[in-house]
């Protein structure tokens, strides 16, 4: 590609308008406004439970159950932002969920007592009578209907329930019978016949996973055991909130702090160093508020800590230039060759501490992730920025006359021979 | 600027990083390991409260309550004035869900003139403590295979294998500096350490390869001279960008410490604290340490000065 001074133009306001949708969103980009932030920073709850008595690790399919009770629970709760995840290996379901705005009235540790308890799962009439109880349905599964085409969830009840439910059905031929987890309806079917099978249909309009959902709900009000929350934290939202500005301030003085040294020490190529960072640090955020990954307070040491080490991509180089100037070549040729010789050198450095971030990222837990994720994006965009940006915008300013000296960019350190 | 020989002062550095290690031991000795309860399991309760407050008579008043032993702390929120008192329970275990919640109530009644509202709960049964400490020495001996693997493929010009033990003898020194850090301020050792631990590998190899890089490269250059003065040269070079770099790693880090100290984050001060020491002793041992070994290394081997 052939660089021209209109390049360093380029470059530049490529920069502006990335930083600016960085910061404040830029049509349907999210900017930092839009940020989905970690627990710790909104506050909120973050519990692991178990069953309690069970003696043995749950199976797959009690362990879905779980979780679709908990979300039910969640549902009633009205908290609609968490997320619910399942630990098949030690048997664990792990609950996260922020605080609303107007949480005042909200008691962590009672909801996550709730949370646990065994759900109760009835059929009533429409009168409202309870007819039969969760505990008498054995097997709740999803199946196709071969004729219709759509999915329906299969009930199998044990002995008593058989005749329970056959009562039920008897009675109320052309009626609705309504399933309800505690006091929520989950599903309102019309009786088409009575039923004396002891196994019933639920025919359901919906997807394979909205009838899975429902056969699952229906299993959870059948579970034998009860959950407990073994491991919890709770973080209040002020305690969140402040650390965010703490965190902020420091990242945005660590930011100036260094822009000052680097346009103190390195001249015209700390110039092109700052804006090279600046390409960086709005890549990290545009990499976090796009695909609205979660940050947390390490999460955000983590973009600090990449600003400090982004600084060093463009310290080796700005050094090798000034080195290869003072060693005699012109700006144009110390531009290239010191580019060329630097680059192994950071490539090298970079891909430690990426290294690095991949192991924390598969190993770690919990809101280390956020913080190697940072980590991660901050050496990839340091290539971008710190090399590629860099290079662009120094070959096409040495184009300038005004800006060919080479006193502009040579360093202040000394040069060491042998 | 005289003529400084890292190599020829070497004596000095390593007397000086004996040193480190001794004191660092001997506190390990006073202060002993603190596990943190994410390793170990327990409970922390954190609550806010105004007025006056006797810490202990809390602390009696939820050990009655609960049958554990209860030590407590008072803190204050420089940035906002909250004040908090926060209870450890000892014993490896956490607390259910409803206890704490009487918990909570019981302290209220007993102290209504306080206004005592929990902040911040941490309970942790330990056999997830036991699934985290694993999870977290795997990932750092992990780390540090991939990454001697790495230089020893990278550098096997100039004695691959040294450079990357040579490496990692400076990479071990840093971490012990970190660990003794947190056994000095008495951080408890969770995944922060972890973290800490593995940004301070990558951080410290990256600024040590810089050197070799910069070895390799002069070696090439002047290939009939000694390996020291070669080394030296190197270092020397090397050294304003290896002091820059760590001048703006170590900058960012103390000042998300100095801000998190202010504010009272204990989060983020066990997490920036170990890593300002380790970035410290991440410069020094590269310059230091790591370029002299090398050397009494590759003399040892009898390396003649001539490229290979």
């Amino acid at each position: 590609m052939r660089i021209n001074r209109l390049t360093f133009w380029l470059v530049l306001a490529a920069v502006a308008v990335v930083a600016w949708a960085a910061f404040f969103g830029l049509g349907g980009i999210p900017g930092a406004d839009k940020m989905r932030f970690g627990i710790d920073i909104r506050g909120g709850v973050d519990a692991v439970f178990e069953p309690v008595d069970l003696g043995r690790l749950p199976t797959e399919g009690e362990l879905e159950a779980a979780r679709a009770i908990i979300e039910t629970r969640l549902d009633q709760k009205n908290i609609l932002d968490r997320e619910v995840t399942v630990d098949q290996t030690s048997g664990d379901v792990i609950v996260r969920f922020p605080w609303k705005s107007d949480e005042t009235d909200f008691n962590p540790q009672k909801a996550i007592q709730e949370l646990g308890e065994t759900a109760k799962l009835t059929f009533r009439d429409e009168a409202g009578k309870v007819l039969l109880e969760g505990k008498s349905v054995t097997q709740s599964i999803v199946e196709m209907n071969q004729q219709t085409g759509t999915y329906e969830v299969s009930l199998t009840f044990d002995a008593e329930g058989t005749s329970k439910f056959a009562e039920a059905t008897s009675n109320n031929v052309g009626k609705r019978i309504g399933i309800y987890m505690d006091e929520m309806q989950i599903s309102d079917p019309v009786v088409q016949q009575a039923i004396y099978s002891g196994r019933a249909s639920i025919s359901h309009t919906g997807t394979y996973e909205e009838t899975q959902t429902l056969a699952n709900k229906i299993a959870a009000g059948a579970l034998p055991f009860s959950m407990q929350a073994r491991n919890y934290s709770t973080i209040s939202p002020s305690l969140g909130a402040g650390s965010l500005n703490v965190m902020v301030t420091a990242g945005m003085w660590a930011f100036v702090i260094l822009c000052v040294l680097l346009l103190g020490y390195y001249r015209l190529s700390g110039v092109v160093a700052c804006i090279a960072l600046l390409l960086q640090v709005s890549g990290q955020l545009l990499a976090l508020s796009v695909p609205q990954i979660t940050l947390t307070l390490p999460g955000i040491a983590g973009v600090i800590l990449s600003i400090g080490m982004g600084v060093d991509a463009n310290v080796i180089i700005s050094e090798r230039i000034s080195e290869e100037i003072k060693g005699g070549k012109t700006p144009q040729q110390a531009i290239v060759v010191g580019f060329k010789n630097a680059f192994s050198s950071v490539f090298d450095g970079n891909i430690t501490v990426m290294i690095v971030s991949i192991i924390l990222m598969l190993l770690g837990s919990g809101s280390m992730l956020s913080f190697a994720y940072s980590l991660l994006t901050g050496v990839l965009l340091n290539f971008l920025a710190g090399v590629t940006a860099s290079r662009l915008m120094m070959r096409s300013l040495v184009k300038y006359d005004l800006l060919a000296r080479p006193a502009l960019y040579q360093s202040l350190s000394r040069r060491f021979v042998l | 600027m005289k003529f400084f020989s890292f190599y020829g002062h070497r004596r000095l550095f390593f007397a000086i990083s004996t040193a480190l290690m001794v004191i660092g031991l001997v506190f390990l000795f006073i202060n002993g390991v603190q596990l943190d309860i994410q390793f170990k399991g327990g409970a922390l309760l954190k609550y806010s409260y105004v007025g006056d407050l006797d810490a202990d008579q809390v602390a009696d008043f939820t050990s009655a309550k609960l049958g554990r032993l209860v030590s407590v702390q008072k803190t204050t929120d420089l940035s906002s004035g909250e004040t908090r008192v926060v209870l450890e329970l000892s014993g490896a275990y956490g607390m259910e869900a409803g206890a704490q919640g009487e918990l909570d109530a019981a302290l209220s009644a007993q102290f209504p003139d306080n206004h005592l509202v929990s902040v911040e709960t941490s309970l942790v049964e330990p056999f997830f403590g036991q699934r985290f400490l694993t999870r977290g020495i795997a990932a750092v001996l992990l780390a540090v295979l991939l990454i001697l693997v790495y230089e020893w493929i990278t550098f096997r010009k100039i004695g691959g294998l040294s450079a990357g033990i040579t490496a990692l003898a400076a990479l071990f020194h840093d971490l012990l500096i970190v660990f003794f850090t947190c056994v000095i301020a008495r951080i408890p050792i969770g995944d922060t350490f972890v973290a800490v631990a593995l940004s301070i590998i990558g951080y410290s190899i990256n600024d040590t390869i810089v050197i070799y890089d910069r070895i390799r490269e002069n070696r090439k250059r002047y290939p009939r001279e000694a390996i020291d003065r070669v080394a030296d040269l190197s270092i020397r070079q090397s050294m304003m960008r290896s002091i820059n770099t760590n001048v703006a790693v170590t900058l960012s880090v103390a000042l998300i410490y100095s801000f998190a100290a202010r504010a009272s984050l204990e989060s983020i001060i066990s997490f920036a604290l170990p890593m300002l020491a380790g970035s410290i002793s991440g410069c020094y041992s590269t310059l230091c340490l790591a370029g002299p070994l090398w050397v009494m290394w590759q003399k040892r081997k009898g390396k003649k000065p001539v490229a290979a």
